[in-house]
Order: C-alpha cells, then structure tokens, then sequence
C-alpha cells in the first residue's frame, strides 16, 4: 500500500507539473483540493485521466471523484478497490 | 438550435454566427463571418484588420458550448485553459470561418477539446481548451 501511495504522489507531481516537489513532501492525509495540496477543480480532469493511465482505475462520476480525491491516502485506496485483477 | 439560446453572448461578443454541424458529444462545426464592421478591427489593426488571435480561441470556445447535449440554460460554459495553441495565418475581413471543436476528455464539467479554424481548405488556428460548466469562481470537488 505504500508503494501505491508513492506511485499515486508521483502521478500527481507529473501529471499536474507541480515542479520542484517530490513525494515525500505530499503528506497522506493532505487534502488534495484547497487547502492541503492546494489543487484546484480544473485539475480534477488532469488527475482522473491520470489515474485512468497509470493505473487503468476509471473514475465514473463526480461522486466516486469526491470521495477518492479527499487525500492520497483515499485515492490508494479507491485504486486499489477497482485495480483491474491481472 | 438557435444560436442565442445556446450561447450567453450577445453584441459585439457573439462569435458564432451558425451551427453547421452537431453531434453532441462528438463534434461541432459552426460558421463565424468575419466583416469589417467587427468593433475588434476599429482598432486592431488601423488599416491593417486582423481578428486578433485570442478571439479565434475564444470562437472555438463558444462553439464547445454546442457540444453539450442539453441546453445550458443559466449554466454558462468558461473557457478555463489554453493548452496549447497555434496560429497558423490570420483571419481577415471577408473569411468564412470553419470553426470545429472535438472533445477529448470531460469529468464533472470539465471539458477538454480539440480545435480547428479553417477557411477554405486553409488551416488558421489549432488549439486545445479546457472549458468548465459553471461559475468561474465555483471550488469543487
């Protein structure tokens, strides 16, 4: 799980450019959107074409998006619920 | 569809003039006549009228609001990114404008898309945009 957590930090920072930061600087627990990480609504697209991408996990709707981008630690855990079985 | 219904705009910002084409979700094509009379040429430039560029992006804009299957109503579409564009050779009085939009990926509002502005066979503008359903100012999610 925290090889997930890394692998999902590191999507961000790619996805999202947020230049100079690394992975151990996001915390878990963070809040993605506002405060926290500071996102805003115009990267939520960005990050579900990312998770669909890196971790092939689609994300439906808005309700399955606001319950998986509350933090790093929800966002594991949503892809390692609908990870497709290999 | 009418065009005043879909779209907000009205003089001198109103820069879809027909919609040519509609497959909600799949593609649009509308048509924009540039004239002389356009207020943006007054001065842009004196003498020498070229559509400013930004206003090829923002016809692509307002074309997108077609993509949307359901009327907008009070929900107005705002172009929310420029990811990438290029102007290939200005738009001019007298050009017909081919204005097409393709959407490349949406979530909860947002809509990412593909644009063309052709005249003729002649490609003036590529560019792709990002526009959000909604207030400007809304934070979600």
């Amino acid at each position: 799980m925290s090889d997930l957590k890394h692998a999902v930090k590191e999507m961000i920072i790619q996805r999202l450019k947020l230049e100079g930061m690394t992975p151990d600087q996001i915390d878990d627990q963070a809040p993605l959107f506002g405060d926290g990480l500071g996102l805003d609504s115009i990267d939520a697209l960005e990050l579900v074409l990312g998770i669909e991408q890196t971790f092939g996990v689609k994300i439906e709707d808005e309700a399955a998006g606001m319950k998986a981008f509350r933090n790093v630690e929800s966002l594991a855990a949503y892809i390692a619920e609908h990870k497709p079985t290999a | 569809m009418e065009v005043m219904d879909q779209l907000p705009h009205r003089f001198p910002f109103l820069m879809v003039d027909r919609v040519l084409e509609r497959v909600p979700g799949v593609r649009v094509r509308a048509l924009k006549l540039v004239s002389h009379t356009e207020p943006f040429l007054q001065g842009h430039l004196p003498g020498r009228p070229v559509v400013p560029g930004v206003l090829l992006l923002e016809m692509l804009a307002q074309a997108g609001a077609f993509l949307e299957a359901e009327p907008l109503g009070d929900t107005p579409i705002f172009l929310a990114q420029v990811l990438e564009a290029r102007f290939r050779r200005p738009a001019f009085p007298g050009d017909a404008l081919d204005l097409e939009v393709v959407p490349e990926a949406s979530f909860g509002g947002l809509q990412r898309l593909q644009g063309t502005v052709r005249c003729g066979d002649e490609v003036l503008c590529t560019a792709r945009l990002l526009l959000k359903k909604g207030s400007p100012l809304e934070v979600a999610p």
